[in-house]
């Protein structure tokens, strides 16, 4: 092999060697989207009912909650936080907005804004517990988990709403173009914060906070309304989450949205953030979430049991941060 | 609490050196920190080792403390040669450091951490906790310390601790210490204290290093100064037989003259900066000031004086619970840093690393953070107007960098304060409170900064500076203002004075009654 390339071809030698330290680097750098890339393919080849357009479909509509509480999440993780409640807020949210719908078959929207509202106001406590009381996010959102999984349970009196209008499935299962509008949302959802972080001073803002919090403040940005606004935004999407959720099956389960946030947060996290704040993107939550939704739906193809998937995701986010730290340690 | 390294080497004569540096080399990589350095420390002396930030000093403490290795070159204790970077060996030929960052358990007790990893045990190998208290508070008594040993390290002030640490490292034996900037956090009583200690280990034959870049810390503890310029030892001489001249010009490697800029005067214009009666959080005593147009006016004083939170009081970081700060004429809104930016005024902390930057965000945002409401249109950001007034200002500093989306804990610490500096200057500044505005700068972006600074003041801005820093002082400032417990003991015009009797009347306001020199 190296007699093949002769002394005189040094140059192109050298340039061979710096496309393919380009290639590595540039592989190590997106080795989720890769990883994304390898499964998809692999999923392909080993069922034949993976690559279809119908089974695109319903990966992106199962997708789709879960984008909305990851982006949130993404919001709470940049700032050093975490929001340990989505889960039960969604289950709140949908109850609370499962009764107003069925209390008002004329005006089935409501129970949406109703969703959202309660989702909001469970966000809005956590931002007074994190960034007016400083407890420490870990403590606020587990209190907030506990409680808001009590009142979802309060709010049926202990038992699942049935018996909501059927209009109320529309905002679920209507299609447009071909896909689900909960998939539009997802699409929407997710432009309107990649923008929000990359082109606002609201982003800026928030990362400064994240990457160091006395800069911040000696920059003369309110850090308390930033951390605030996070948990309530992150409050309001879980409620908007689970309104589509109820609305897709037409009823709400106290048990709805149990363990969501567990899978957010593995988002998260595989798509590259740091838990200590100030680095991430939603661009990396995208493929963190497209990964995990993949698996679940390629696995559940494949007949995998339900307890091997998990070992196989557990496996799967330690792997992903293990790579992210070991590019950092290359880098630095 | 056996002393094991005096019965391992036990032929060493008095006048023999306790350690031995012999040809130190140390590179990173292409970067060459130390170039040969030879350094002998005998029993009984305290040598200053002085130098700039980055001069070699804390790598050239590492490699006799066996934390690092030299890439040429010896450590010597008697006539062995002490294996590279083993912390384990330099301690047992009796070499200890305290470092710059005390890193005690915090939620464990004194006697525990003085203790760790040598509990005294009793019978059946089990801790023997009475023997340790004990023997600790004996320890701590001797040391002048009236604590009790079963309190938990946390509840320490950052002094007591590092007493502590001094205790844990020469009860063990030790007979060279190392100390790496002892007094860069603790106020002037406690540093009293610390001369104290320093005093008793001399008379106890112990040699140690004492790493500083301010002067009247070596006058205070020092036989020898060591100066050290970009790896190479400059001058080594007793402490009597060197000024103070001789000691800066050695550091900085030229005359102070022509590293500091011409000043013009300030203008006879209305104050810029008026600061009435506000009181230093911690402090009782009110402090006012006022700083006119084109004026620098430096804060002086020792560590804990309170210089840094008065100018925190100022910009709005600090509570402010009285008082009030004017900024051309008008009233600024306190304990509020933005309404303190919307006055037109600008800070450099002191710590850009802690307060200054966000090391992940690029020159870019960073650039932008303080202004981020002037670069922008309903919150969304005008990329295309705040690279290229970025670009501009820091092309006005000379900033060197690859490009403006380098992160910012790229670049050097030179660097890194040209950008602190230069994010404010994108739009108007009045007063800019500068906070030791050179600490890890190297020389010669050192003389670029204040450059900068001057032409800054005579553009007509109002110019607070805290410096630790004698020369900069004395170079730089029209007036001084001496600080001492929070408080302005003294107020001295440079334009009337020379700078010898300057420089007398600010150890002496600084120190109180602890300024006569050795």
């Amino acid at each position: 092999m190296t007699q093949l390339i002769a002394a005189g071809t040094d140059v192109t030698v050298s340039k061979r060697l710096a496309i393919a330290a380009k290639v590595k680097n540039g592989m190590i750098a997106n080795s989720m989207s890769l990883a994304v890339l390898c499964v998809l393919v692999y999923f392909s080849f080993a069922s034949p009912h993976f690559a279809t357009a119908g089974n695109l479909a319903t990966i992106l509509v199962a997708a789709a909650p879960f984008a909305l509480i990851a982006c949130g999440q993404t919001l709470v993780i940049l700032t050093g936080g975490i929001d340990l409640s989505v889960g039960s807020v969604i289950a709140l949210a949908a109850m609370s907005g499962a009764i107003v719908a069925k209390a008002n078959p004329e005006a089935l929207w409501l129970g949406i804004a109703v969703a959202v509202a309660a989702g909001l106001v469970c966000g809005a406590i956590n931002g007074i517990l994190v960034a007016g009381l400083n407890l420490p996010a870990f403590v606020a959102t587990l209190a907030m988990l506990t409680t808001a999984s009590g009142l979802a349970y309060v709010v049926g009196g202990g038992a699942p709403i049935n018996g909501i209008p059927a209009g109320f499935g529309a905002f679920a299962n209507t299609t447009l173009f071909g896909l689900e509008l909960p998939v539009w949302l997802m699409f929407l959802v997710l432009v309107v914060f990649a923008l929000l972080m990359r082109r606002t001073t609201y982003g800026t803002r928030v990362y400064a906070v994240g990457g160091n919090i006395t800069a911040a403040r000696i920059a003369g940005i309110k850090v308390r309304g930033v951390l605030y606004s996070v948990y309530a935004v992150s409050g309001a999407l879980a409620g908007l989450a689970g309104g589509l959720l109820s609305s897709r099956v037409v009823t709400a389960a106290p048990t709805l949205g149990a363990g969501y946030e567990l899978d957010a947060i593995a988002a998260v996290v595989i798509g590259g953030a740091s838990l200590m704040g100030g680095r991430g993107t939603i661009w990396g939550t995208l493929i963190g979430l497209l990964l995990i939704q993949t698996l679940n739906n390629g696995l559940d193809l494949l007949l995998v049991p339900s307890y091997w998937q998990s070992v196989i995701k557990g496996a799967l986010i330690a792997a992903a941060v293990a790579v992210d730290v070991f590019v950092a340690r290359r880098k630095s | 609490m056996q002393l094991h390294s005096t019965q391992e080497y036990p032929d060493r004569s008095p006048d023999a050196p306790v350690v031995e540096c012999r040809d130190v080399h140390k590179a990173f990589g292409h970067v060459s920190v130390l170039k040969g350095v030879d350094l002998a420390l005998r029993s009984g002396t305290v040598t200053a080792l002085v130098g700039e930030n980055g001069a070699g000093k804390s790598t050239l403490m590492k490699i006799i403390a066996g934390q690092e290795a030299p890439s040429a070159g010896e450590i010597r204790v008697g006539e062995k040669t002490l294996r590279a970077a083993s912390v384990r060996e330099a301690r047992e030929a009796g070499i200890a450091i305290v470092p710059q960052e005390l890193a005690p358990i915090p939620d464990m007790t004194i006697y525990e951490n003085l203790f760790l990893g040598r509990e005294l045990k009793g019978a059946l190998g089990l801790l023997d906790r009475s023997a340790m208290i004990a023997e600790a508070g004996r320890l701590l008594r001797e040391f002048e310390l009236v604590v009790d040993p079963r309190r938990p390290m946390r509840e320490l002030s950052l002094a007591v601790q590092q007493i502590v640490e001094i205790i844990k490292s020469t009860s063990t034996g030790c007979d060279v210490l190392l100390l790496d900037e002892p007094t860069s956090a603790i106020s002037e009583v406690e540093v009293a204290r610390l001369y104290r200690i320093i005093d008793r280990l001399r008379e106890r034959g112990v040699a140690m290093i004492y790493t500083t870049h301010k002067m009247e810390e070596i006058r205070a503890v020092a036989d020898r100064v060591v100066v050290l310029r970009d790896g190479n030892l400059i001058e080594d001489r007793p402490a009597g037989e060197i000024t103070d001249d001789q000691i800066v010009t050695a550091m900085i490697g030229r005359d102070l003259d022509e590293i500091f800029p011409e000043i013009p005067p300030p203008r006879d214009e209305a104050p810029r900066l008026l600061v009435a009666d506000i009181e230093v959080e911690g402090f009782g005593t009110p402090v006012s000031f006022s700083v006119r147009p084109g004026e620098i006016v430096a804060l002086a004083g020792l560590v804990g004086a309170g210089r840094t939170e008065l100018i925190e009081t100022i910009m709005g970081i600090r509570r402010r619970r009285r008082g009030s700060v004017t900024v051309s004429g008008r009233a600024v809104r306190r304990n509020d840093p933005a309404a303190a930016i919307g006055a037109h005024m600008a800070i450099v902390p002191e710590d850009r690393q802690v307060a200054g930057l966000v090391p992940r965000l690029s020159i870019l945002e960073n650039g932008i953070l303080p202004r981020l409401s002037r670069f922008s249109v309903g919150g969304w950001k005008r990329t295309a107007l705040a690279r290229s007034r970025v670009t501009d200002v820091m092309n006005d500093m000379r900033l060197r960098s690859a490009s403006l989306d380098q992160p910012v804990a790229a670049l050097s610490g030179g660097n890194q304060q040209k950008v602190v500096l230069g994010r404010w200057l994108t739009d108007r500044v009045d007063v800019l409170l500068l906070d030791e505005p050179t600490r890890g700068v190297d020389v010669g972006a050192r003389s670029q900064i204040y450059r900068i600074i001057a032409d800054l003041a005579s553009s007509g801005m109002a110019i607070v500076m805290a410096s630790s820093d004698l020369p900069e002082v004395l170079g730089l400032a029209h007036r001084v203002l001496v600080m001492r417990r929070g408080r302005i003991e003294r107020d001295i015009s440079l334009a009337t004075t020379t700078a010898t009797a300057a420089q007398e009347e600010i150890f002496s306001h600084a120190a109180g009654f602890h300024a006569s020199p050795r």
